[in-house]
């Protein structure tokens, strides 16, 4: 029999070997089985692997032995090895976990390749491909075959069945009463209690409606813990996965450090046979959403439950693995090499990272921002940058620019190998964007594909360079940043010697500006020169009308590098690093900042925008009566905090330790990583966790912080106008008169006040 | 992930708070001045980086004068404007 379908999951299984669910296109749901064998490799002084033999020989596990050479990623030469083929797949965890217990002195490859990527390595196939399959009598897979790539924009996408279940608030504020299901058109209601009768119910719908993916909110968390719990304490059975037989895949939380963040994970609980994606557990599922984590998943060949939760590198690192399997090139377990020694003088030529400039301060108009698109990862592509052809000078090399390190040019590396096709799909997609309506559906989509490629090219770079990367290797980061500035210099100077003056570098973008410059045709021969001397894709982002780049807080002389705000010619606002921006802003602070930045944004012409400054007032002194007045809501006063570390390692407890101190001793644990919410309240503690049973009286609210913390918003707004936080202080709270931003009053020449501020809170 | 160098920011803190006592031995309009110098160095971070020079400092120092010569570059501007303006 052919089935026509979508792949939706594969795992290991004692009795079929591999199990594969497709989603046909004749709507049936295919539970298909194949036999699938797993090799894995190790390396050692020979008589070390003759006794590694006779001890696999010996184990109950069906293992095909043999002496074998493959090629490691950093040796030129084949390496003799022992090939351990475990012919049923589900018994390879176990029998190499023994093994390598017992021979711990030996080098291990390929022992812990996630099923999934061996399968698509081997069939070509990827997470939600269209394969074309036969199968004999008893479901067992004799033939398997994609028809789309996971590099096609335009694939169809299964009809997936999604469930979504959602209690009716946050469980660690307070206990919710009541799930919110839905699926197709149907929504309803069912109330946590009585349990029993919400099992049977959920337990019915399960089997009714067959879904193939579980979407929801605190699933991981606290939904699936609670409903498994009392499944089993009422003995009441809840089909949740598709595979009856299995137990329930659970894993705990963790806590870890990346990109310069502590981040939290919570506990996950993941289906077989069907899928199950926690929205508040996901990684970045509010940035991309469902159609982003379904692109991670086919670009990255990580199972769906997976791709959703993935730390940053996993993708990459699964991409990496794919293009090893195919060519044959070996996936070293624990990498085991160490950095070539360097001198002082070569460490601080090559440790550094990408050219961050110092803006030149105040309000700029007619400025246009181009940048590289995807610069780190087109270098890696472009100028062949991997880990195995970083290193000394061989023929047909290249020198790194102002490195002592060359780049083989003739063996194509296995980064760029499996960027490429990424690369290109992004840029492909960003084209198909550009030439899409606005109204078009597709839009949606694409976009957040276009944010999870974003996502995989930003960690690929960080992955070339971290030691415990299978395929890393600093030299080759080094590269890539040598490169890297080497072109931001050249764009620099193409831009100086064509009479343009260069307001801001930040690492792969530029900020330039000439006299009579303001349509795209007048930059284009800057861009144009730049990819013809660097050989690199750069594309303007866009004009601004004008530009604010903003100074520090503590000394306004001095120019900070990623704060900034500005409106494009179509009247968008890009604003980097500003209150509004933050997350720890309260929501009523950002909203007010965000509104006088979008009154702003409506001034058509620059030279007038001083003449907004009364209305900005206008709107500020508003926020501020209506936050004396308590007319506020206290959500909206809500400060949200990460932990950086448990509440004991704090000398002087932060005001989120604070809060987390008083909800630990209600018994509600904060981890490091994850975000406590509070008010500021008069007096000590000076705190009040919002998680806490009661909601705080309005009457303990510190309006006074809240008012500095306005106040400092909005003199962000004001600063390019000349106007600091004290001037804006006595203009709304000490009742002195506005007359104009001082800037304007210069030279004696005083103006009739354009308006005069006067208290009214 | 740490760090096996300090970034040019925290050199360029480094430096200047090596310069504390002396800072706070001047008088007060000198301190001023100084944190000035201090201030028009820190406008040339990137491409102190980029030199990667074993002594930092002494691009530091040159960073300083570029700005001095800078101002002096200006203020005789303006007085030569002055002067035809004069004329």
């Amino acid at each position: 029999m052919e089935i026509l379908g979508w792949l939706l999951d594969i795992y290991a299984n004692r009795e079929d070997g591999l199990v594969l669910w497709l989603i046909g296109e004749d709507g049936k749901r295919y539970r298909l089985h194949q036999a699938f064998s797993v090799t894995f490799y190790a390396a050692g002084p020979a008589p070390r692997l003759r006794v590694l033999w006779q001890f696999l020989r010996d184990q109950p596990q069906p293992v095909l032995l043999a002496r074998t050479e493959r090629r490691e990623l950093f040796h030129s030469q084949p390496i003799p090895l022992l090939a351990a083929r475990v012919l049923n797949a589900a018994d390879q965890p176990s029998l190499f976990k023994a093994a390598s217990k017992a021979f711990p002195d030996l080098t291990y490859y390929d022992a812990d390749i996630p099923l999934a990527l061996r399968y698509h390595a081997v069939y070509h196939t990827f997470p939600l491909a269209y394969c074309r399959v036969r199968v004999d009598a008893k479901n067992q897979i004799q033939h398997i075959e994609p028809l789309n790539s996971p590099w096609d924009i335009d694939s169809v996408y299964p009809p997936l069945r999604i469930l979504t279940i959602s209690p009716e608030h946050d469980p660690s504020h307070a206990p919710p009463q009541s799930l919110k299901i839905h699926y197709e058109h149907n929504e309803y209601e069912l109330p946590l209690k009585p349990t029993r009768s919400l099992l049977i119910g959920l337990a019915a719908l399960l089997r009714r409606y067959d879904p193939d993916l579980i979407l929801s909110a605190w699933g991981d968390t606290w939904l699936l813990p609670y409903l498994l719990e009392y499944s089993r304490a009422l003995n009441i059975p809840l089909p949740l996965n598709r595979e009856a037989k299995r137990s329930i895949d659970q894993r705990p939380d963790r806590t870890y450090f990346a990109y310069g963040q502590v981040i939290y994970r919570g506990r996950q609980i993941r289906l077989f046979g069907r899928g199950h994606i926690d929205v508040c557990n996901a990684v970045l599922f509010g940035d991309y959403g469902l159609d982003g984590v379904l692109e991670m998943a086919r670009v990255t060949g990580l199972p769906l439950q997976g791709a959703a939760r993935l730390s940053p590198g996993t993708g990459i690192s699964s991409m990496q693995m794919i293009t090893a399997l195919q060519d044959q090139i070996l996936v070293p377990w624990h990498k085991q090499q160490a950095e070539r020694p360097k001198t002082a003088l070569d460490l601080i030529q090559s440790d550094r990272g990408g050219l961050v400039y110092q803006p030149l301060i105040g309000l700029h108009k007619n400025v246009a921002e181009i940048d590289f698109i995807s610069m780190y990862p087109s270098i890696m592509v472009h100028f062949n940058i991997s880990p195995e052809t970083v290193g000394e000078h061989l023929p047909n090399a290249q020198p790194v620019p102002a490195l002592n390190l060359f780049v083989d040019q003739q063996n194509y590396g296995l980064v760029p190998r499996t960027l490429e096709p990424l690369l290109n799909k992004r840029i492909n997609l960003k084209t198909h964007l550009a030439s899409l309506p606005r109204w078009d559906p597709r839009r949606k989509r694409y976009k957040a594909w276009a944010s999870a490629h974003k996502w995989l090219l930003v960690t690929c770079f960080g992955y070339l360079g971290y030691k415990n990367a299978r395929f890393g290797r600093i030299e080759s980061h080094e590269s890539v940043t040598a490169y890297g500035r080497e072109a931001l210099l050249i764009a620099k100077e193409v831009a100086e010697d064509m009479g343009f003056t260069v307001l801001h570098m930040y690492v792969d973008g530029m900020w330039i500006k000439k006299e009579g410059a303001s349509h795209a045709d007048d930059f284009q021969p800057v861009l144009d020169t730049i990819i013809e001397r660097t050989g690199l894709p750069i594309a303007l982002d866009g004009i601004y009308r004008w530009i604010a780049f903003l100074s520090s807080r503590l000394d306004k002389r001095v120019p900070v590098a990623n704060r900034y705000f500005g409106v494009f010619q179509d009247g968008s606002l890009k604003m980097r690093g500003i209150e509004t921006r933050r997350k720890d802003t309260p929501p009523f602070i950002a909203q007010t900042q965000r509104t006088m930045l979008e009154r702003l944004a409506k001034v058509q012409d620059a030279n007038q925008l001083s003449q907004a400054l009364p209305e900005l007032v206008h709107i500020l002194r508003q926020c501020l009566a209506d936050l004396r007045a308590y007319r506020i809501p206290i959500k909206q006063m809500l400060v949200s905090q990460k932990l950086s570390r448990t509440i004991e390692e704090y000398r002087t407890p932060s005001p989120a330790a604070r809060a987390a101190a008083q909800l630990q001793a209600i018994g509600k644990i904060t981890k490091p990583g994850q975000r406590v919410r509070f008010v500021y309240t008069r007096g000590k503690p000076g705190v009040y966790a919002w998680d806490l049973p009661t909601p705080p009286e309005p009457a303990i609210l510190d309006i006074e912080r809240y008012t500095t913390l306005l106040l400092r918003a909005s003199s962000t707004v004001f600063q390019p106008f000349g106007v600091d936080e004290e001037s804006l202080r006595d203009w709304v709270i000490a009742n002195a008169g506005y007359a104009a931003p001082p800037g304007i009053l210069s030279g004696g020449k005083s103006r009739a006040p354009l308006w005069t501020a006067s208290l009214s809170v | 992930m740490g760090r096996t160098l300090s970034s040019i920011t925290q050199v360029f803190l480094q430096e200047q708070a090596a310069f504390a006592r002396f800072r706070r031995a001047l008088r007060r309009e000198d301190q001023h001045a100084l944190d000035d110098l201090f201030v028009s160095a820190r406008q040339h971070l990137a491409a102190v980086s980029y030199a990667a020079h074993a002594l930092p400092f002494e691009v530091f120092l040159l960073s300083m004068l570029l700005e001095e010569h800078k101002e002096v570059i200006r203020l005789r501007q303006m007085l030569e404007d002055l002067q035809h303006q004069r004329k």
